[in-house]
C-alpha cells in the first residue's frame, strides 16, 4: 500500500481495522506493513500550557501528526493496567475501582504503573493515580503500541471488566505478558464444553443444559430439560439478551427476534432452577504462582446471599453479607467447590462464582476468574482491600507473604441494593430479570439486619415508610405465600389495599383489606389514582406471568414516576417488613467504617 | 490570603449511587477534594452510600460514613461529629463542603440549610453560600439576574401548577416549548413539547418530579449552537476559564447526551472573548465566591444572538471532562479555594512553575461521545431530548478534530472501529445492513432529523448516499464546519476503498 496514503489515513484517525477492511487485507498484515514503514504513533503530553513550560505529570495521548515524542524514558519494571472504557450498564465504577487499586498497590511495590483508559469520568484517568497515564482507546492496535513503546513487563487484563478481557487473547498472541490467571483458564470458564468437563471432573453439579444453533435445536433442548429454561447468547455481557422462558411460543419468539444464533455463536439453554437461592462468592487465590498448585492458598473474600430468588441478574439483585439463611452445611459445600475450582483453574488473582442453592444441593451457575462487580462492596464490608491484594498476587507475591490467609466473617450486616434508571424511561416495565439494568449500587451497614436493609433502601432513594397504606397485588404463582407477607405488614400497623384476586386470598386468611378497582375494570378510583394522589406508601406487585399484563405494568411505572417505594418480589417485601419493624422499634444510628473495622 | 485556620474538620457529601446524570465523575472530584484537604491538614469527614467509590476507601478520610445521603442522616452525622470534636478538644469549626457531590450533595445541603439545621449546629457552608446556590439553581431568580447584568436569556416563565404552565405557554405563544423541572438531576422529567397534548403531559410530569413542584417553560432554541464554559473564581475575585466546550449536537439534546468538543471550534476569537467576559460576569453576579462553575450558552447561528442557558454553581460532569481535557485538576483546586487559598497561591502540579491562575492552553482537540444503553430498555423511546439518557461516555484526544473523533468512536465499546468501513454490519431494527451498503433516503432522513444515539453514523450514511452538505445541515442543524470534517472522512474512506480493486 502507498505509504503516503497510509500515513494520511492514520492522521485522519482511521484504525487499522477500518483500513484493512476497506483495502481488502487483514488487520495483522496491515499492522506489520505499517510497522515496516516505521509508521507508528508518537505520544504527546497533556500539560495545560501547550508545551510553553516543562510538564512533570506524565499524561499522554497518541497522534500520527509527525513530531517529537514527549514520553520520558524510564527503566523501572513496568506493569500496564487496562481500564474498562466508557461506563455502561453491566460495566461501571466497580471495575474502575479495581484498576485504581491495582495502580496504588503496584506503585507501592516499586513497579512503574501504566494506566490505559478512555473514560474521562474516572479516578483511574486522574494524572496522579498511576505513574503514567495514556488516555487512549482500549483496542488491540492502540494498546499494543503503548505496551511496545514502553517495553512493559506485564499487563493486567482481569480488573477492567469485559473490555480488557476481550483483548487478552489477542494481546497474548502478540507477545504481551498477561499477568495473573492465564487467558487459557479464562477461556475454560467461558467455554461451555470445557467448563462442563471441568465440573464433571471435580464432581460439582450444574443445572442441566444444552446448546442450540437454531430454533428447532432450541425447542428440542428445552423439551429435554423441561420448562422453565434460561436462554442466553454464548458471548454474554451484563446479562444481555438473557431470558427465562416458560413455553414453546416464547422460545420460538426469542430465537427469531432476540438473538442471532449460529454454529459459531450458539445459544445456551439451561434448566432454570425456580425458587433457588443465589449466592455470589468472591475469592482470591495465588495458586497460579506456584509450580505445584497444592502449595498455593485460596481465601474466600465473602459469600453474598441474594435477597431475590434465582432469575434476577446478580448485578440487579439485593444481597446480604454474610449469608442470612444458609445452613453451615451449604456454606461448607460452597467453600469446598470454590477452593476446588480456584485450584483447577490455577487462579492467580480474583475469581467470582455464582451458585444456586436448592435444598441442600449447591449448583454452579457461572465462574469468572477475574475481578467482579462486587469486589469493592466486599472489600468495604470485610475491611480488606481485595483488589490491591490481588494485584500484588498477580505481580508475584503469595497470600502468605501478604498475610491474608483466613476468611473474614463480619459481626455486622452489609446489604447491597441496586438503583435503576427507570424514571428516565417512562413506559419501561421495571420487573427484574436476568438482563441487568441497574446503573449503580448502595450499601447499608448495621449490627441489625433489618436496619441494614432499611438503610440500603434509604440510600437507594426509596426509603421504607413507617406507617400508612400498602398496596398488594400478586400473580397467581405467589398467591400461596402472600398472606404471610401481608400479615406482617398488618401487624406493623399498615392498612392493606388490594385488587380483587389478592384481596380474596387475604380475606380468607382473616386479614382486613380495602378493595380497589383494577385498571381494566374501568371503575374508579383504581390503584393508579391512589398512587398519583400519594395515598399509597408502599407497593408490593409481582408479575402475573412471563408476559405481564398492560395494567400491572402501568401500576409499576406509576409507582416509579410518583416515587413510591415498590417491591416486585415477595422476598423483597419480606425484607422490607423486617426493615420497617427494626426502624419502628429502635430507629437507626450512624457509624464510620473506621469504627467497624 | 493563606488558608483558613479557624477550620478543624470538613464534612464532604458525596453523590451516592451511580445514576444517569450523576456517575463516577463525582467519585473523581470527591477523591481529589479529600486528598487536597488532608494535604492541608484538615480532618476530613465523608458521607457517601456508594461502596464502589475510591473516596469511601478508609484511607481517604479520617471518618468515612457509608450511610444514606439524606438530610436526616447527615444531621445525625453532624451531631455525632460535633460531639467527637468536643471530645478531642478541637477548637476549630466543623464546615460543610457541598459542591463536589453533584446535585445530590447540593440538594441535601440546601434542605439542611432551609430546615435551619446548619444554623442550629453552627455549620458554615464553604465552596458556595446558600444564597449563591439559590441564585444559580432557581431558574427564575437566575434569569432576572442575567437580565440585570445585561445578558440575554430565553423567553420563559416558571409554573407550579398546570394552570400556571398553560399561561406561560400562551405568553411565549409558539411551539415547540422546552420544559425543565427545577432542582432535578440531568433534567429528569423534562422534555420538548411540539403540541398542546405533549405539553400537558410533560408539564404535569415535570411538576410531579421536581422536589419543589416547579417547572420552567421556555422558548425553544432548537437548532441553535450550544457551548459550555468551565470557570473558576477565588475570594479575591480572580476568574479563569479552564476549558471551553462546544456541543456538536445543536440545542435540544441534553449536553450529557451530546457529542462535545474542546476547545470551541466554530467561534471567532471575538465571539469567544465575548462569551468569556459573559462567563465572568455570570459567576460574579451569582456570587460563587470560590470554586468552579459550569455555564451554558446558546448562539443563534443565523444572527449570533447569544443567550445564557444555565449555570451549575458546583463541580459538574463537564468539570470532570474539562479536567481530563486540559490536565487542570478542577476539583482539587476548588477544594483549596474553598478553604481560603487564592488561585495565584496554588501551584500547578503539571508545570510546577505556573500558578493555578494561568488559564490552560491546549494544542490538541478533545472529543467526548456519550454511550447509550437503549437495548436494555426496549419499551422506552430512544429519541434524545433535554432529559439525559446516556449511561457513560468516552473521550479521545488527537491533533485534529478528525483524529480525536475517530479515536473516540472506536473507544465506545459498541463494536465499531471508527466512523465506518470496518466491515461490521449495521443493525436497524430487526434488520442487518451491510457496512458499505447505501441506506434508503427515507431512513436517513428520519434518523438525521430526530436526534438519536446513531445519528452520528447516519451522517456518514447520508454523505455516502449522495446528500449534499446543505441537505445534511438542514436536517440536523449541526454546524457546517463539523459536517465538512465528516464529509472529508467519508471521501477519504472512498479513496481507501478504491484501492481494493
Amino acid at each position: 500500500m502507498n505509504a503516503e496514503l497510509l500515513a494520511r489515513a492514520k492522521s485522519l484517525g482511521f484504525s487499522d481495522r477500518q483500513i484493512a477492511h476497506l483495502t481488502g487485507t487483514t488487520e495483522d498484515a496491515l499492522r506489520a506493513e505499517r510497522k515496516a514503514l516505521g509508521l507508528i504513533p508518537s505520544y504527546r503530553l497533556v500539560d495545560t500550557c501547550a508545551a510553553e513550560f516543562e510538564a512533570y505529570t506524565p499524561y499522554y495521548y497518541s497522534t500520527y501528526d509527525r513530531g517529537d515524542d514527549e514520553v520520558t524514558k524510564t527503566d523501572t519494571k513496568k506493569v500496564m493496567i487496562l481500564g474498562g472504557g466508557p461506563n455502561r450498564i453491566g460495566q461501571g465504577i466497580e471495575f474502575d475501582y479495581c484498576c485504581v487499586h491495582a495502580a496504588f498497590a503496584l506503585k507501592a511495590d516499586g513497579f512503574e504503573t501504566i494506566m490505559v483508559n478512555s473514560n474521562p469520568e474516572t479516578v483511574s484517568t486522574d494524572y496522579d493515580t498511576s505513574d503514567k497515564l495514556f488516555f487512549e482507546p482500549l483496542t488491540l492496535e492502540d494498546v499494543l503500541h503503548i505496551y511496545e513503546r514502553e517495553g512493559c513487563w506485564g499487563a493486567i487484563a482481569q480488573f477492567g471488566g469485559q473490555t480488557p478481557l476481550n483483548l487478552a487473547l489477542g494481546l497474548k498472541k502478540n507477545g504481551v505478558n498477561i499477568i495473573g490467571t492465564s487467558p487459557e483458564s479464562i477461556e475454560i470458564a467461558e467455554d461451555r464444553k470445557l467448563f462442563s468437563a471441568m465440573l464433571d471432573r471435580l464432581n460439582i453439579p450444574q443445572p442441566k443444559n444444552g446448546m442450540a444453533t437454531n430454533e428447532e435445536e432450541a425447542l428440542t433442548a428445552a423439551h429435554n430439560l423441561s420448562y422453565p429454561v434460561l436462554v442466553r447468547p454464548s458471548f454474554v455481557l451484563g446479562g444481555r439478551a438473557m431470558q427465562i422462558v416458560y413455553t414453546d411460543a416464547e422460545l420460538s419468539h426469542y430465537m427469531k427476534f432476540a438473538v442471532e444464533a449460529s454454529p459459531e455463536r450458539p445459544v445456551l439453554v439451561d434448566k432454570f432452577l425456580e425458587d433457588a437461592t443465589e449466592v455470589d462468592v468472591d475469592c482470591i487465590a495465588d495458586v497460579g504462582n506456584f509450580p505445584n498448585p497444592a502449595d498455593g492458598t485460596v481465601v474466600i473474600g465473602a459469600m453474598l446471599e441474594h435477597i431475590e430468588f434465582a432469575g434476577v441478574h446478580s448485578g440487579d439483585a439485593a444481597m446480604v453479607l454474610p449469608p442470612h439463611t444458609l445452613s453451615q452445611e451449604v456454606i461448607a459445600t460452597i467453600r469446598k467447590y470454590t477452593h476446588a475450582m480456584a485450584r483447577e483453574l490455577l487462579v492467580s488473582g480474583l475469581m467470582n462464582v455464582q451458585y444456586a442453592v436448592k435444598g441442600t444441593t449447591v449448583y454452579v451457575l457461572e465462574v469468572n476468574p477475574r475481578a467482579s462487580r462486587t469486589v469493592p462492596f466486599v472489600s468495604k464490608a470485610i475491611g480488606f482491600p481485595l483488589a490491591k491484594l490481588a494485584a500484588q498476587v498477580m505481580a508475584g507475591k503469595s497470600l502468605k507473604e501478604l498475610g491474608f490467609t483466613a476468611e473474614v466473617w463480619p459481626k455486622y450486616w452489609a446489604v447491597k441494593e441496586s438503583v435503576f434508571p427507570f424514571n428516565r424511561f417512562p413506559g419501561q416495565d421495571i420487573i427484574l430479570s436476568p438482563e441487568m439494568r441497574s446503573t449503580g449500587e448502595v450499601m447499608g451497614l448495621d449490627a441489625d439486619l433489618g436496619v441494614a436493609y432499611a438503610k440500603a433502601q434509604m440510600a437507594a432513594n426509596s426509603p421504607l415508610p413507617l406507617k400508612g397504606r400498602v398496596f398488594i397485588s400478586v400473580g397467581d404463582l405467589h398467591k400461596g405465600d402472600v398472606a404471610a407477607v401481608a400479615k406482617s405488614f398488618a401487624d406493623l400497623g399498615f392498612e392493606l389495599v388490594s385488587t380483587n384476586g389478592t384481596a380474596t386470598v387475604l380475606e380468607k386468611a382473616g386479614l382486613k383489606v380495602q378493595r380497589v378497582f383494577k385498571l381494566n375494570e374501568g371503575a374508579r378510583p383504581n390503584a393508579v389514582d391512589l398512587l398519583k394522589n400519594k395515598e399509597l406508601q408502599l407497593v408490593i406487585n409481582t408479575p402475573s406471568g412471563a408476559s405481564p399484563r398492560a395494567d400491572e405494568v402501568k401500576i409499576r411505572t406509576t409507582a416509579v414516576m410518583t416515587g413510591t417505594p415498590i417491591m416486585t418480589t415477595l422476598s423483597g417485601a419480606k425484607a422490607a417488613a423486617l426493615g420497617i419493624a427494626a426502624l419502628q422499634k429502635h430507629g437507626y444510628a450512624v457509624k464510620t467504617i473506621q469504627e467497624y473495622h | 490570603m493563606p488558608k483558613r485556620t479557624d477550620i478543624h474538620s470538613v464534612l464532604i457529601i458525596g453523590a451516592g449511587p451511580i445514576i444517569i446524570g450523576q456517575a463516577c465523575e463525582f467519585d473523581y472530584s470527591g477523591t481529589q477534594a479529600c486528598k487536597a484537604l488532608r494535604e492541608e491538614g484538615y480532618r476530613v469527614i465523608l458521607v457517601n452510600s456508594n461502596p464502589a467509590t475510591i473516596m469511601t476507601d478508609p484511607e481517604f478520610a479520617e471518618r468515612t460514613y457509608i450511610e444514606p445521603i439524606t438530610p436526616e442522616c447527615v444531621e445525625k452525622i453532624i451531631v455525632r461529629e460535633k460531639a467527637e470534636m468536643a471530645r478531642m478538644g478541637a477548637t476549630g469549626k466543623l464546615v460543610l463542603l457541598p459542591t463536589l457531590g453533584g446535585q445530590t450533595a447540593l440538594n441535601t445541603a440546601m434542605t439542611l440549610h432551609r430546615q435551619g439545621v446548619l444554623e442550629k449546629h453552627g455549620i458554615e457552608m464553604i465552596g458556595a453560600k446558600a444564597e449563591a446556590i439559590t441564585k444559580g439553581e432557581d431558574r427564575e431568580t437566575f434569569k432576572q439576574l442575567m437580565l440585570t447584568i445585561g445578558l440575554d436569556v430565553p423567553i420563559s416563565g416558571t409554573a407550579h401548577t398546570i394552570q400556571e404552565a398553560r399561561q406561560v405557554a400562551e405568553r411565549i405563544g409558539r411551539y415547540p416549548l422546552i420544559i425543565r423541572p427545577g432542582f432535578t438531576l440531568g433534567g429528569t422529567g423534562g422534555g420538548i413539547a411540539y403540541n398542546r397534548e405533549e405539553f400537558e403531559e410533560i408539564a404535569k410530569r415535570g411538576i410531579d418530579l421536581s422536589p419543589v413542584s416547579e417547572i420552567l417553560v421556555e422558548e425553544s432554541l432548537l437548532g441553535w449552537k450550544e457551548y459550555e464554559m468551565e470557570v473558576m473564581r477565588d475570594r479575591a475575585d480572580n476568574c479563569v476559564i479552564i476549558c471551553s466546550i462546544e456541543n456538536f449536537d445543536p440545542m435540544g439534546v441534553h449536553t450529557g447526551d451530546s457529542i462535545t468538543v474542546a476547545p470551541i471550534q466554530t467561534l471567532t476569537d471575538k465571539e469567544y472573548q465575548i462569551m468569556r467576559d459573559a462567563s465572568f460576569a455570570v459567576i460574579r453576579a451569582v456570587g460563587v465566591e470560590t470554586g468552579g462553575s459550569n455555564i451554558q450558552f446558546s448562539v443563534n447561528p443565523e444572527n449570533g444572538r447569544m443567550i445564557v442557558i444555565e449555570m451549575n454553581p458546583r463541580v459538574s460532569r463537564s468539570s470532570a471532562l474539562a479536567s481530563k481535557a486540559t490536565g487542570f485538576p478542577i476539583a482539587k483546586i476548588a477544594a483549596k479555594l474553598a478553604v481560603g487559598y487564592l488561585l495565584d497561591e496554588i501551584r500547578n502540579d503539571i508545570t510546577r512553575e505556573t500558578p493555578a491562575s494561568f488559564e490552560p492552553t491546549i494544542d490538541y482537540v478533545v472529543t467526548k461521545i456519550p454511550r447509550f444503553a437503549f437495548e436494555k430498555f426496549p419499551q422506552a423511546d430512544p429519541t434524545l431530548t433535554t432529559q439525559m439518557k446516556s449511561v457513560g461516555e468516552a473521550m479521545a484526544i488527537g491533533r485534529t478534530f478528525k483524529e480525536s473523533f475517530q479515536k473516540c468512536l472506536r473507544s465506545l465499546e459498541i463494536g465499531r472501529s471508527g466512523l465506518g468501513g470496518d466491515g461490521k454490519p449495521w443493525r436497524i431494527g430487526a434488520e442487518m445492513i451491510d457496512d458499505r451498503a447505501i441506506f434508503p433516503r427515507e431512513l436517513i432522513n428520519r434518523r438525521l432529523s430526530v436526534p438519536n444515539a446513531e445519528r452520528v453514523f447516519f451522517l456518514r450514511h447520508a454523505f455516502r448516499a449522495g446528500y449534499s452538505l446543505e441537505d445534511v445541515f438542514q436536517l440536523t442543524k449541526i454546524d457546517r464546519w463539523f459536517l465538512i470534517q465528516i464529509e472529508e472522512l467519508v471521501k477519504f474512506e472512498e479513496e481507501l476503498a478504491a484501492l481494493k480493486n
